[in-house]
């Protein structure tokens, strides 16, 4: 894990973007910059992690102090709230016909909690095993 | 979604760029009149990407003239009057003194007249200027108060404090005639419909809450053409407030507290006010170095964000958090953001016509028909849905008609 990744290939292996202690207090929400993109780890309420796009898709806030709730984070400037897969699943503010939520996701990546640490993937398919 | 190309067009505001030389035509908010000392005043001015200085000529009036500055000057440098070096022949700008705040005018030709609107037309009792730095692009400060929508979650109390402790406070009081404090209409009916009409100042936007019993609540706002909102902060009192570029990447606002029934308290108000921000650069003390004091604790109970009572501290944390100029090649605007489309359709409009010197497009620039021009209105009001535009312009005229200076409109 420690050797460099090439520049020119997207890292194809699991990364280790974090300890399992940045996500220990009450509200377990962490800035993470990975693959040269700012996002944000979070565990929601079933114990899952969430490496989603830290900045909303809406008008560009802050995710990281979003609120933690409803088994995501939720935008404070308009209530957009997001799951771990990085899918809106609620606009509160747009009108109650609108389905527009449907159509927005921000980017994410699979993440696993592995000896202490968490780690990232960016590849497609299959995740590579992890050594035990 | 807009192209960097636009965005670009849109936000920056030096004296070649579009956006800026649409600034240039209109007064801007320099300096407080709280910050002038003495009868010989030398106050550094950062103002549209120009580094100046607030003096009295010759003759006893105020200009702003352009002082020496180093490139790599911090946006809000303040020197010391010992060390400021004016330019030789350096550009000089006319200032003219408002109710609080000194205007400038930093456009070719002749400045344009003053629109007699409320904060401009109230006597200096029954007016409170202040300000506070922003560290991010005006066009974001400014597309936040022309977005109704926000209030019912950025500036969500989850438990509401006694509306009789709210004097100078924003959405602290009892909505309209209905015996429920406002931050209660904002959290109960988060959906408003928006209408957007264009108007000889800009826009007047409405937003519609529809609640029970056939009640809607209708808040009437207004974005004043370039950089400026008018909206209510209480029954008594309304807000006008500018979003003035410093440079591309940071701005003040200027605000003009009105008050229609007693006068300012403005001993109260500055103070409440100065507890919160640093002089002299009148930069906030909760801001992204400490993440706004943020407490996760006070976010799960008491406020949305976290970070406190003040609804200045919500927004501030809103527009510094999408970064110094907002990356709107990657946003996604709803129909909760009628108005800031609206208001962008408008400055496109104004660039253009800038550019192709078709200046009676843009809009007061007539110097006759400009200061006839009155109000706005600014209010919440309840009423039966199917009377809410009679209701809410009635509820203005009768704050109007007992107003001690001359409200009418």
């Amino acid at each position: 894990m420690s050797q460099q990744p090439s520049l020119a290939t997207p890292t194809s292996e699991w990364v280790k973007i974090a300890t399992v202690d940045v996500l220990k207090a009450p509200r377990p929400v962490a800035p993470v910059t990975f693959q040269g993109q700012k996002l944000v780890l979070f565990r929601d309420e079933e114990g899952e992690l969430g490496l989603i796009g830290r900045y909303c898709p809406h008008r560009g806030a802050d995710l990281c102090f979003g609120r933690h709730e409803n088994n995501g984070i939720r935008c404070p400037f308009h209530g957009w709230h997001f799951d771990r897969s990085g899918q809106c699943t609620e606009q509160p503010a747009e009108p109650e016909d609108s389905t527009m939520y449907k159509a927005i996701k921000l980017p994410s990546f699979t993440v696993v909690e592995h000896r202490g640490d968490i780690l990232a993937w960016a590849g497609e398919g299959t995740p590579p095993a992890l050594a035990d | 979604m807009i192209t960097q190309k636009l965005n670009d067009q849109i936000t920056r505001i030096g004296p070649n760029a579009p956006a800026g030389a649409v600034h240039r035509h209109y007064w801007q908010p320099a300096a407080l009149t709280d910050e002038l000392q003495g009868d010989d005043p030398m106050l550094p001015v950062n103002l549209l990407g120009e580094r100046l200085v607030l003096v009295r000529d010759a003759s006893g009036a105020l200009v702003l003239k352009t002082r020496q500055a180093s490139a790599d000057e911090a946006p809000t440098h303040h020197p010391a009057r010992e060390d400021i070096r004016l330019v030789e022949g350096g550009a000089t700008y006319p200032v003219v003194e408002k109710n609080g705040i000194c205007f400038a005018y930093m456009g070719p030709g002749e400045p344009p007249a003053f629109p007699n609107f409320d904060c401009f037309r109230a006597p200096d009792s029954h007016v409170f200027a202040f300000k506070g730095l922003w560290e991010c692009n005006w066009l974001q400060a400014l597309e936040i108060g022309i977005d109704p929508g926000h209030a019912s979650f950025l500036h969500r109390f989850l438990q509401d404090e006694d509306p009789e402790d709210s004097y100078g406070k924003q959405f602290r009081d009892k909505a309209a005639n209905l015996d429920m404090p406002m931050t209660q209409v904002l959290r109960e009916y988060p959906r408003p419909d928006i209408e957007v009409d264009e108007t000889p100042f800009g826009l007047k936007i409405t937003a519609l809450r529809h609640m029970e019993n056939d009640l809607t609540h209708v808040r009437v706002t207004n974005q004043i053409f370039p950089s400026a909102i008018c909206i209510p902060m209480s029954r008594e009192m309304i807000i006008t407030q500018w979003h003035v570029p410093v440079d591309d990447e940071n701005c003040y606002w200027y605000t003009m507290f009105t008050s229609f029934d007693k006068p300012v308290n403005k001993e109260l108000m500055r103070e409440q006010r100065l507890k919160e921000h640093r002089l002299p650069d009148y930069a906030p003390l909760k801001n992204k170095t400490n993440d706004y004091h943020f407490d996760p604790e006070e976010q799960k109970s008491l406020t949305y964000t976290g970070m406190g009572l003040d609804i200045n501290v919500h927004d501030q944390w809103a527009v510094e958090s999408m970064g110094n100029i907002q990356d709107r090649t990657r946003e996604h605007l709803g129909r909760g953001d009628a108005a800031i489309v609206r208001y962008r359709l408008l400055l496109r409009k104004a660039i253009k016509a800038v550019e192709t010197g078709k200046l009676d497009r843009l809009p007061m620039q007539d110097r006759q028909q400009t200061p006839q021009i009155v109000g706005p209105l600014s209010n919440d009001a309840i009423a039966d849905s199917d009377d809410w535009l009679a209701a809410s312009v009635n509820a203005d005229m009768e704050r109007r008609r007992a107003a001690p200076w001359d409200a009418t409109v």
